[in-house]
């Protein structure tokens, strides 16, 4: 079998999964709404309805892309890293401090400082973890589940003490960041900011490094078979270590763009589970590139639409979280590919 | 601020709270635990623990009955680790995959379905409700010291330390728990000797699902008496973390449970003191500062252990 067989197969096999999660998801607007149509119309065609809804899915899409790009490359390392939400919230709060705090600069200058301090504060959060899985081989999931409190936490005790803005009450943020550092739209009018752009070229870049460079095929050849890696000559280790710093400069850059393009500033709390919603993007992607940008757009679609639903109908939006699960389960499930793998097979076999 | 702290400590408020606290943790942890000894890392605790109170309270409050509504919230709790068994075992998703699903299921559910029956988005405390009873011992209640030990601790503060003893002689001196144990430490091994891999690991889950599930009904009809969406706040991580440390023995996850409750513990009592310099921020962090500590330190031990290991069996040979 060759693999662009192996590809079509999977990807029907994705979009697959994708149908049957919608289709039970309107089998329960069905049983729990009053007004079923009015939801399944909002929730599936609400998000193009207009030019502004359309660009609010490419606003939220943006945050996705890069938090999943950030544990697609962790994963394909083999390390299950679950600590994307804790590097943002550093990547931003640095990142926010350099926008604040830095002054007299003109803004070419000062927004590439502001995305490398922001970069640098992720990666250093994100070493964390991946010297210890690398050199004392800890649970990376413990550790960083537990590294992300920490992250939340110290950041939060900062917003609120520190550097808080006097005139934000009781949801505590820093000051307002110069409008001209911030990201403005690509279009006047059009809701969408420049974080689309920078996150598709992202993409991209993450794209070749993965497929098109030594370091990208040691790095995947690290994940498949770490044994076999290491008597191949590749020092694990150092894959470990680059992959989460990687990793954690993205979701960083996932942080400061959500806080230059949306918030303006640090907000206390201001991550509502991106990094979380990131590994259900890699693992929807199958951790590659491209299938990160097109689950994340899915997946905004997805939230948006669940949001125009509860507005206008009785069905509450987690009807998406719902959705996300199934379709998460279905598409991890090995045994559902290997059958559709094995039927295919068989019909060749003919 | 510290002879503040001494004070709670001599009038046993601290030994109470520290109960109090540490029971969802222990519970939740002792099933982490028994899925973990049968080779299956559930970290789907928290999203359980969430099921489970939220059914649970529904359940007593529509009935009246708390020890109904705890009932079907350990039922519930069951049949989501089943299913998370079929999931895991039958479809073959990564395990984790599975649990960190069940996790956002949890919330995401939750907070549809009290939106949905009671038209509620924070939370849902229902006027009538009969909580978990406390245990109030007649006589011993009234001798000073002892009497504030032992009497007048919730009912499932006794359940979670007679679980303890239970999960050491189900694990350790019945046969269930010895088939257990070899699944998890070598299925090869076990299925070889006629042991149902698969039936053995379906079971673990399913302990797992029963411990979550009290913790879960615990949080919503003993520890308070309402439903606050995503309740559980981190513990089943914390229990996730007292695994971790405390292993496959039973009195290791009791301590684990304990230091993490004391944490939480002192938290509570440091921000509730007039005049507190410390922020809260700094003192809830410490559980997770300690957790990553002392799994550096058993890593250190564990690679010292090896290479003893390695240059003894170097020099003998």
């Amino acid at each position: 079998m060759n693999t662009r067989k192996t590809l079509t197969l999977e990807l029907t096999g994705i979009i697959g999964a994708a149908l049957v999660a919608i289709l039970l998801g309107i089998i329960i607007i069905y049983i729990v709404s009053e007004e079923p149509l009015t939801a399944i119309q909002s929730l599936l065609l609400g998000p193009i309805s207009s030019a502004f809804n359309i660009g609010t899915v490419l606003n939220k899409a943006v945050p996705l892309i890069f938090t999943g790009l950030a544990l697609a490359i962790v994963f394909q390392a083999g390390v299950f890293s679950m600590g994307a939400e804790g590097q943002l919230y550093m990547g931003a709060f640095v990142g926010a401090l350099a926008a604040l705090y830095i002054p007299g600069l003109p803004v070419w200058v000062h927004l590439p400082i502001i995305f490398l301090a922001a970069i640098c504060a992720g990666a250093i959060f994100g070493a964390i973890p991946g010297f210890l899985k690398a050199y004392l081989n800890t649970d990376e999931i413990v550790t960083t589940l537990m590294l992300n409190f920490i992250a939340i936490l110290s950041t939060s005790y900062f917003v609120n003490n520190i550097f808080k803005d006097p005139a934000s009450g009781g949801y505590a943020r820093m000051q307002y960041i110069a409008s001209d550092l911030r990201l403005g739209r690509i279009v006047e009018g059009f809701t969408a900011h420049y974080g689309i752009i920078i996150a598709l070229a992202t993409v991209i870049v993450i794209y070749l490094l993965l497929y098109k460079t030594k370091f990208g095929y040691e790095l995947r050849m690290v994940g498949q078979n770490s044994r076999f890696a290491h008597y191949g000559g590749i020092s694990t280790k150092k894959i470990i270590i680059l992959s989460v710093v990687i990793s954690g400069g993205l979701a960083a850059l996932a942080g400061i763009i959500e806080i230059l393009g949306v918030h303006g500033t640090f907000k206390d709390y201001f991550s509502i589970n991106l990094g979380f919603d990131g590994i259900i993007i890699a693992l929807l992607a199958r951790n590659h590139p491209f299938g990160v940008a097109v689950a994340a757009l899915f997946y905004a679609y997805l939230q948006v639409g669940a949001q125009l639903m509860q507005g206008a109908s009785d069905v509450p939006r987690e009807l998406a979280v719902i959705i996300q699960v199934i379709l998460v389960l279905l598409v991890s499930s090995q045994a559902i590919f290997t059958f559709l793998r094995q039927k295919y097979l068989l019909r060749q076999g003919r | 601020m510290i002879q503040a702290i001494w004070e709670q400590v001599l009038n046993l408020t601290l030994f109470v709270v520290l109960l109090r606290v540490t029971v969802p943790i222990l519970l939740s942890a002792l099933g982490g635990m028994i899925s973990m000894v049968g080779g299956v890392v559930n970290i789907g605790l928290e999203g359980i623990m969430l099921l489970s109170a939220f059914s649970s309270i529904a359940v007593g409050a529509a009935t009246g009955s708390w020890l109904l509504g705890v009932v079907a919230g350990v039922i519930i709790s069951i049949l989501v680790s089943m299913l998370m068994g079929f999931f895991s075992i039958k479809l073959k998703v990564d395990i984790i995959i599975v649990g960190f699903a069940v996790n956002i299921l949890g919330s995401g559910l939750t907070i549809f379905l009290m939106n949905k029956i009671y038209g509620l988005t924070g939370n849902y405390s229902p006027e009538q409700l009969n909580r978990i009873p406390s245990i109030h011992i007649p006589f011993i209640e009234q001798i000073p010291i002892i009497g504030k030990l032992l009497s007048g601790h919730n009912l499932m503060v006794w359940v979670s330390i007679i679980a303890v003893f239970l999960c050491l002689v189900l694990l350790y001196r019945t046969p269930h728990g010895i088939h257990l144990r070899a699944v998890g430490e070598s299925p090869e091994a076990a299925a070889s000797l006629g042991i149902s891999v698969d039936r053995m690991q379906f079971i673990a889950l399913a302990w797992s699902g029963l411990f979550a599930g009290l913790a879960g009904a615990y949080l919503s009809m003993g520890m308070t008496s309402m439903f606050v969406k995503d309740m559980t706040a981190g513990t089943g991580f914390i229990a996730l973390a007292v695994v971790m440390l405390g292993g496959s023995n039973p009195v290791g996850i009791l301590i684990g449970s304990l230091i993490f409750g004391l944490g939480s513990t002192i938290t509570t009592i440091v921000q509730t003191i007039p005049g507190n310099q410390i922020p809260s921020q700094f003192v809830q962090m410490i559980p997770y500062v300690v957790t990553i500590l002392a799994l550096i330190i058993l890593a250190i031990r564990k690679k010292k252990k090896q290479l003893e290991l390695t240059s003894q069996s170097t020099t003998q040979s």
